[in-house]
This record gives structure tokens, sequence and C-alpha cells, in this order.
């Protein structure tokens, strides 16, 4: 993964199942309308535009974690197929799930 | 002779990549022991902001004391219908007291915002002294 400038590469999980991938995001402070998603071939690539604002008026006395954008850039697995990618983010989580291409999934071959 | 030298790795190829000091604290919140919180005052209250992506209200405790605030994780009932152990929580104590009833929480995209005005001041009373 690689992150543009003045970016913070957010954490993230990475799963593989049986017939798919699903990448989760931790995007805390960001909402729906905050985050654009594009994908090109295999390469999916996500910016924040938006972040969690401190209350106006006050001083930060304590700082335990960064209300910054986020960026990232990943490339997806060889079986994945892009046309079935979908996305959901909810609760400050980003959750990617592509589906794996239909030739590639296993087949359980009968023995005659 | 030996001589020990006392580096901090970590801080050196922090400083080279020009993090800032806050962008550090990071490393507490990759721990994944508690939440990481940032505090905010002003002279009439305190604003408390938790990062946790993914929870929502049913998901966290919250109880006020005079003068702090305690943030738990809530955990689901077991089998047998009894509430588990919570995975973290956190006291934090306040400069100040806290008025309870104008206290409020929300939560915002994956954040925890809760607001602590404070406590009108009792006032000065004169205590007459017997004898």
């Amino acid at each position: 993964m690689n992150t543009a400038e003045n970016y913070v590469v957010p954490s993230a999980t990475f799963t593989e199942k049986p017939d798919g991938y699903e990448l989760k995001v931790m995007l805390p402070g960001i909402g729906k309308g905050d985050a654009d998603l594009h994908i090109e071939g295999k390469t999916l690539t996500l910016k924040t535009h938006a972040t969690h604002q401190a209350p106006a008026g006050f001083r930060q006395v304590a700082s335990e974690f960064c209300m910054s954008n986020y960026a990232m850039s990943a490339d997806l697995p060889e079986m994945a197929d892009p046309s079935t990618l979908t996305a959901k983010l909810e609760n400050g989580i980003l959750a990617i799930v592509v589906g794996k291409r239909p030739e590639t999934q296993a087949k359980k071959i009968e023995i005659a | 002779m030996n001589t020990m030298i006392n580096m901090d790795p970590w801080g050196l190829l922090d400083a080279m990549l020009g993090v800032s000091e806050a962008c550090k604290r990071v490393k507490a919140r990759a721990a994944g022991r508690f939440p990481p919180v940032n505090v905010f005052l002003d002279d009439n209250a305190a604003i408390l902001d938790l990062e946790l992506p993914g929870k929502t209200a049913k998901d966290i405790d919250l109880t006020l004391e005079a003068q702090a605030v305690v943030i738990a994780d809530r955990p689901a009932l077991d089998e047998n219908g009894k509430p588990g152990t919570p995975a973290w929580r956190r006291r934090l104590e306040l400069p100040f007291r806290v008025d309870a009833d104008k206290a409020n929480a929300k939560f915002t995209n994956g954040i925890l915002r809760i607001e602590l005005p404070k406590a009108e001041a009792a006032g000065v009373h004169r205590i007459a002294i017997a004898g």
C-alpha cells in the first residue's frame, strides 16, 4: 500500500474467504460523502476529504489520536473479480467486498 | 570499556519522517488495549473524543462520577444471559466537578464525543465557630 502526501494510511484488515475477499478499513470520523473510492483495473484507491473537527473555542490538553485525512491504494489479488466489488461505510468502518472470478473458485469433481 | 547507548529507534525514525508528536500516539491505538481519547477544555466544560470505529451506543457503558467519567466496553451476553467481562475500561479524572444533568454523549462516524459541562460553584459559606 502507498499513500498520498500529507495523508495518513488507515489501519485495515484483509480476509480471504472461499468465494471472495473482504477489506475493512478503519476511517473514524469519516462519513458517507467524505470518502472517494476508485478502481482502475485491479488498483483500488481511497482518499478522504473531510475530518472530524475539534470543538471550536476549546484548547486541546490531551491528544492520543490524529484527526486526519486518509489515503491508500492497493492492488486486488489476481483471482479477484473487480466487477463484483461493493463498498459500505458505516460507523467509521469501510467494508469492501469483492468476489473471486468464477473460474478460479474450487469445484467438486464427481468420481465416476 | 563498553558504553551502553540508550537509543529510541522509533523516535529516530519518527524524527526522520517528520511525524508529529500527536500522531506518535497512534501507537497507543495500535496496541489495541483501549480506545484513544482526545481531551479539550475551556472555562465552562470538557469535551472528550474517543476513537471507536465500528461501535455504537449499545456497545459502550458510560458512567459519570462527581469529577470523573468512566467509559467501558459493554460485552454481549453469554449463553446464560449474563454479561461478559468488559474488554477495556478507562476512567478519566477531570479538573472540575461535572453537572450531570447537562452532560451528553453522541456517536458520529465511529467517534464518541462526550460533553461535560462544569458544575456551578457551590458558593462561599461562612461557618460559625462554636465555643
